[in-house]
């Protein structure tokens, strides 16, 4: 029985010019799962994910969650729950907990999640994503479901900072990681370490 | 030298001299210079050749509304045909050529058509060249092609990149004039988010152009001043060198040329850059464009537009000539002799088309002789202007010395894009222009754009405009003092033209449209502004007729004896300004024209050899060559062999794979499917048929039942998609009480077909001896949740190949570790991976079904798998199947076909014939669909679709391919040419 070398999402994602504008690190580690609330459950499962894990689950375009997890409503009854410091079998336990409140699919390896921060984070999303992101408007902990660069995106914004988390499609890195770099590159782009 | 700098003034940096050339020679001029100001300040006058004449021209304006002065800028990769030298920016080093003309400007040997000139009028070629009929595509139309068209492209591929942006804003501020300015300024102090765009790199509108002062400056420094403010606060974004070209419901698009002025783009930087812009108002702040007289020789390089003229003077410090003749019917082109008086150059005289007018207007021309009630009846000069003959209402002529003829003919507002949307402009007869009847929501107007032509109007006006888009998006805006400024005398005559005498009236400079093109446009019943238009070309091309339209149709009105109104205007319709297809296409170029998505395999396929085929988005391994392998037949011969006799292992990750959880799955799958699936037993496979609402397939795949809530659900490559918002549709709409949640897993999982008669034994080694994968455990159609260490690992049962094989599935982080992990513990057992083209031959020789027959074209009865179809369930698609068309007995039907000589090679697409059948629609007797050549039979065959064919095995037809021009006589064979039994899939 032999053990598999993992492959992270953007291991080819290139630093580009100063380095000065945008600081792009992947999110390594991460448990994602799609959590979809049963019919007629969302209050059950609003309760149970209270009980169980402390925070309130909302069921809109925003981020629910503490410090290691993050569900980010990604459509009605549904969420990509992200969990940074995962447990082992996480998603089995989730599955377990929300047994018939709401189906849990793991997505660990569907999505690289890249964290976006630094001074012209603005400048480079708007340059591929057609929504108002000003942070008047786009605050701390709102998400959306959107289209960058032709790519499914979902993204929700960290902090005030601002920072942001993108979560892109697997097979997309690279076609993503093209946009990021070329739009980003006059900023100038830093990529964190892994 | 007609032309030059004036020694002081002006908004250029005289400390950065800039060299240039045109059409080779080496010139002069100074960062703030257009191509146009650098051009007059050395005296150049003739800058290019007129399109269909060859006629000398010269510069008519200063903005982007020129009709003439187009050039072809740069050279090599970069060249740019038909680039306004009035917007474009000096740079150092800018090359710059003038073109349709051949030799040379001076002397243009297709000048010959102004003496031809009689055939080539409005339409000309719909008469011209018509007989005989014969010379028109060997002569005519290759003679005009080659006349035709203005610049000439690189033909090499564009260096440089663009990008696209949005942006968002309470209010769009579209133009930097006083007007503008004054708006951004009151709304950005209030808070609002505020986008003020100018197509200029300067802001402040024509406030550089003319002499007026603000609160007791100049208006150009307060301009300066403003646009510092404006720069300084946080909520404002000034946009300079961006052009709003189109108004679209709820945004804006708008062309920034981010290094359009710059010889190459700096690192990083594209060159232009296409913005969407939502904004909740927006505020036409585009001002007014001078409209030239038309009058005999009105084309002679020299003619230029009154407003330019003080443009060159007061903004470049640039002399347009020595002695400035104006002729004008507004009491704006009177301030053009204040003007040149100020600059000490001289004024020959001014021509005034009206009897009379004010005191202080008179005063303006100073010494200057007047000729009032006057008009110019012809213009002399060889390649410009040196005299004007001037007639007055009597008739008298006066000819006059002059090397710059001035004209000022009144204002139109520029407000094309308050069109956009489909709404109309109305005429003002009191303003002699049309003004912007209904606008685009949230679209106001203010300044020259409303026909509001004063400086204090403009100020004032888009003062309050700014303040009350800025409540209106809840900001508190206070009350500004007025601007102190004069109010300019602006009274302005009626439309005129004047033609006659030997010399072509122009009235559009860029299309060569003449008075007569109008007047025969009337006589052959091209009346409507739409019909002349089109017939005359009036209006046409990169000017969009801004300096012509109004003239054209005001010659019509008069023709037809009906008012402006009666007579109408031609909408403006996007793109306001030229805009590039590279600024449209972004970043979705080349590679990029589409996001590739890549297997997690794809490195590991990379690194042995594979060429890649595009399917849909995806890059898949076609084949993997090996060295001495020279063609992809070869490659793809020894993989199937391979499969066939040992193992192959292919990367099947792009098949879409969807999650499907809830206790009525099972309900929603019967639904969709034709057959059962509710009784799908957990630890299951099933080949599920989708049809489409009207009957026929719509895509295939097999189902694995994992759990007694949890299905996973496999599409073909190319309808991963269209399957997924199907079932979506199916859930959300038709049966939204259905509790079922699902989620694409595509991207979750790597998944590789391990296919061959050793498949289970390389499984088993990477599986453990733990994992019993024994027949008898895990049979055909069986699958199972397994773990290689901590990885979970799904394994399927399935088989395309038709060969004992397995799609195992981990992790897509672990999928590239997986593949290389097959590849060696399969090396003893000839372990091979393979493509596509070795896919597609293992499943022809199986006689299973793919895209080519899951066409859109074909029934489930068609695929031979007619008694898949539930009996005792509905589905969709079932009604609609059951047409008399779809149920025909006589419908092709998919069969199996092999060449009668084993050595010919058969063709997809082939149509088949009886033998001796004339090759016609109505003796088509059905069409191939898939060939391969199969190593397993030693010679070609070939799936597709017969009338009857099920029932004709064994007969001979003719399969002719009608685009090779070939036909092969080919025999009806079964579908399943190995292992019809299916005894390995079982083994």
């Amino acid at each position: 029985m032999l053990d598999l070398a993992i492959s992270h999402v953007f291991g080819g994602l290139h630093a580009a010019g100063s380095g000065l504008g945008v600081v792009a690190q992947e999110r390594t580690g991460l448990v994602i799962a799609t959590v979809m609330a049963r019919r007629g459950q969302f209050s059950a499962l609003s309760w149970a994910v209270r009980q169980r894990y402390g925070f309130e689950l909302a069921d809109a375009a925003t981020v629910s969650g503490n410090a290691h997890t993050a569900f980010v409503g990604t459509g009605s009854g549904r969420w990509l729950a992200v969990f940074d410091d995962p447990a082992p079998g996480l998603v089995p336990v989730l599955q377990h907990d929300l047994n018939g409140l709401a189906s849990v699919v793991d997505q660990s390896h569907g999505f690289g999640v890249l964290r976006l921060s630094g001074p012209a984070v603005l400048l480079t999303f708007e340059k591929g994503v057609a929504l108002d992101l000003s942070p008047e408007v786009f605050k701390a902990g709102a998400a959306a479901t959107t289209t960058l660069a032709h790519v499914s995106v979902h993204l929700w914004k960290v902090d005030e900072a601002p920072t942001f988390d993108v979560a892109v499609p697997r097979s997309y890195a690279g076609a993503f990681s093209h946009w990021l770099e070329t739009t980003a590159a006059i900023h100038g782009l830093a990529v964190g370490e892994k | 030298m007609s032309g030059g700098r004036l020694p002081a003034g002006g908004a250029i940096d005289r400390q950065k001299p800039l060299r240039f050339s045109f059409d080779g020679r080496s010139l002069e001029g100074f960062a703030g210079d257009t191509l146009a100001s650098a051009l007059v300040a050395n005296g150049v006058r003739l800058v290019g050749r007129s399109f269909k004449y060859h006629r000398p021209r010269g510069i008519l304006s200063a903005g982007s509304e020129e009709p003439n002065a187009l050039v072809e800028l740069r050279s090599g990769a970069r060249r740019e045909p038909n680039t306004r030298a009035t917007t474009a920016e000096l740079f150092e080093g800018l090359e710059a050529t003038s073109q349709n003309r051949w030799p040379s400007l001076a002397f243009d040997v297709m000048a010959i058509n102004q003496i031809a000139g009689p055939i080539l009028g409005a339409g000309f070629y719909y008469k011209t060249f018509m007989w005989p009929a014969a010379f028109w595509e060997k002569l005519y139309e290759p003679m005009i092609r080659r006349a035709a068209g203005l610049g000439r492209l690189s033909g090499q591929p564009d260096p440089d990149w663009y990008e696209r942006a949005y942006a968002f804003c309470d209010l769009l501020v579209i133009g930097a004039g006083p007007a503008g300015l004054a708006a951004a300024l009151a709304a950005g102090r209030a808070g609002a988010k505020v986008i003020l765009t100018d197509d200029d790199f300067a802001l402040g509108g024509r406030l550089a152009s003319e002499t007026h002062e603000i609160d007791g400056a100049p208006g150009s420094q307060w301009a300066r001043q403003a646009a510092e403010e404006l720069a300084s606060l946080p909520t404002v974004r000034l946009m300079p060198r961006t052009a709003v070209f189109g108004v679209y419901d709820g945004e804006f698009g708008a062309l920034e040329r981010v290094a359009d002025h710059l010889p190459v783009p700096p690192a990083f930087t594209p060159r232009q850059r296409l913005w969407t812009i939502v904004a909740r108002e927006s505020l036409l702040a585009t001002g007014a464009i001078e409209r030239p007289i038309v009058f005999p020789g009105n084309d002679r390089p020299g003619v230029m537009l009154a407003s330019a003229v003080r443009t060159y003077v007061n903004r470049f410090a640039a002399r347009p000539g020595q002695s400035v003749a104006i002729f004008t019917t507004s009491d704006d082109g009177w301030r053009t002799a204040a003007d040149l008086r100020g600059a000490k150059i001289t004024v020959a005289c001014v021509i005034e088309a009206r009897a009379e007018v004010a005191p202080q207007v008179r005063a303006l021309a100073g010494d200057a002789p007047v000729f009032l009630a006057s008009h110019v009846a012809g213009t002399a000069g060889h390649l410009g202007l040196t005299h004007v003959d001037i007639a007055d209402a009597s008739g008298r002529r006066t000819r006059v010395a002059a090397d710059i003829l001035a004209v000022a003919g009144g204002w139109s507002p520029n407000i094309g894009l308050g069109d956009h949307l489909g709404n109309s402009a109305n005429w003002s007869p009191e303003k002699v222009a049309f003004l912007p009847g209904g606008l685009p929501k949230g679209m106001i107007v203010a300044g020259a754009a409303a026909g509001h032509w004063t400086l204090a109007e403009a100020l004032n006006g888009g003062s309050a405009a700014g303040a009350e888009a800025a409540r209106r998006a809840g900001r508190q805006a206070s009350l500004a003092a007025p601007y102190r400024t004069g109010d300019e005398p602006h009274a302005v005559g009626p439309l005129c033209h004047y033609a006659g005498g030997k010399d072509k009236a122009f009235v559009d400079l860029q299309n060569d449209v003449t008075v007569s093109d109008i007047a025969l446009a009337e006589r052959e019943g091209y009346r409507s502004v739409e019909h002349m238009k089109r017939y005359t070309t009036l209006g046409m091309a990169t000017d969009q007729g801004k300096t012509s339209n109004l003239n054209g149709l005001a010659i019509m009105a008069e023709l037809t004896r009906r008012d402006i109104p009666q007579t109408g205007k031609t909408r403006a319709r996007p793109p306001q300004v030229p805009v590039a297809i590279g600024a449209l296409a972004g970043l979705d170029v080349g590679p990029n024209f589409r996001p590739t998505r890549l297997t997690a395999g794809h490195a590991f396929a990379k690194a042995s050899g594979a060429t890649f085929v595009e399917a849909g988005q995806w890059l898949r391994p076609q084949w993997f060559s090996r060295p001495g392998e020279t063609d992809w037949l070869a490659s793809t011969t020894r993989e199937a062999t391979s499969v066939r006799s040992a193992v192959g292992v292919c990367d099947v990750s792009t098949l879409g794979k969807i999650a499907l959880l809830g206790p009525d799955v099972g309900r929603l799958l019967d639904k969709v499917y034709v057959n059962r699936f509710s009784t799908l037993a957990v630890g299951k496979v099933r080949y599920g048929l989708m049809l489409r609402e009207d009957g026929f397939v719509m895509d295939d795949g097999t189902t694995a039942r994992l759990g007694t809530d949890h299905y996973v659900l496999t599409t073909t490559t190319a309808n991963a998609g269209k399957v997924m918002q199907h079932l979506e549709y199916c859930h959300q709409v038709l049966w939204p009480e259905l509790d079922v949640q699902m989620v694409s897993v595509t991207e979750q999982w790597a998944q590789y077909a391990v296919a061959g008669p050793r498949s289970r034994a390389l499984l088993q080694r990477l599986l453990g001896d733990d994992a019993d994968i024994s027949n008898a455990a895990f049979p055909y159609l069986a699958c199972g949740e397994f773990r290689m260490g901590e990885i979970p690992v799904r394994l399927f049962r399935i088989s395309f190949s038709g060969e004992l094989a397995y799609e195992i599935a981990v992790p897509a982080g672990y999928g590239e570790a997986l593949a290389k992990a097959l590849m060696a513990a399969g090396a003893d057992l000839d372990v091979c991976a393979y493509g596509t083209e070795a896919l597609s031959v293992l499943r022809i020789e199986k006689g299973h079904a793919a895209g080519a027959e899951l066409n859109g074209h074909t029934v489930a009865r068609d695929l031979g798998m007619g008694r898949m179809m539930s009996a005792d369930k509905d589905f969709i698609g079932r009604a609609m199947a059951q047409r008399p068309a779809l149920v025909d007995p006589g419908r092709p039907t998919l069969v199996g076909f092999r060449p009668v000589d084993r050595g010919r090679r058969l063709r997809n697409g082939a149509h088949f014939f009886a033998a001796g059948a004339a090759i016609l629609p109505e003796t088509d007797q059905g069409y191939m669909t898939s060939t391969a050549f199969s190593p397993a039979c030693g010679h070609w065959i070939g799936l597709g679709f017969l009338a009857r064919g099920p029932e004709r095995l064994g007969e001979r037809l003719h399969a002719h391919d009608p685009v090779r021009s070939e036909t092969i006589e080919v025999e009806v064979v079964s579908p399943v040419f190995v292992d019809p039994e299916g005894k390995r899939l079982r083994a």
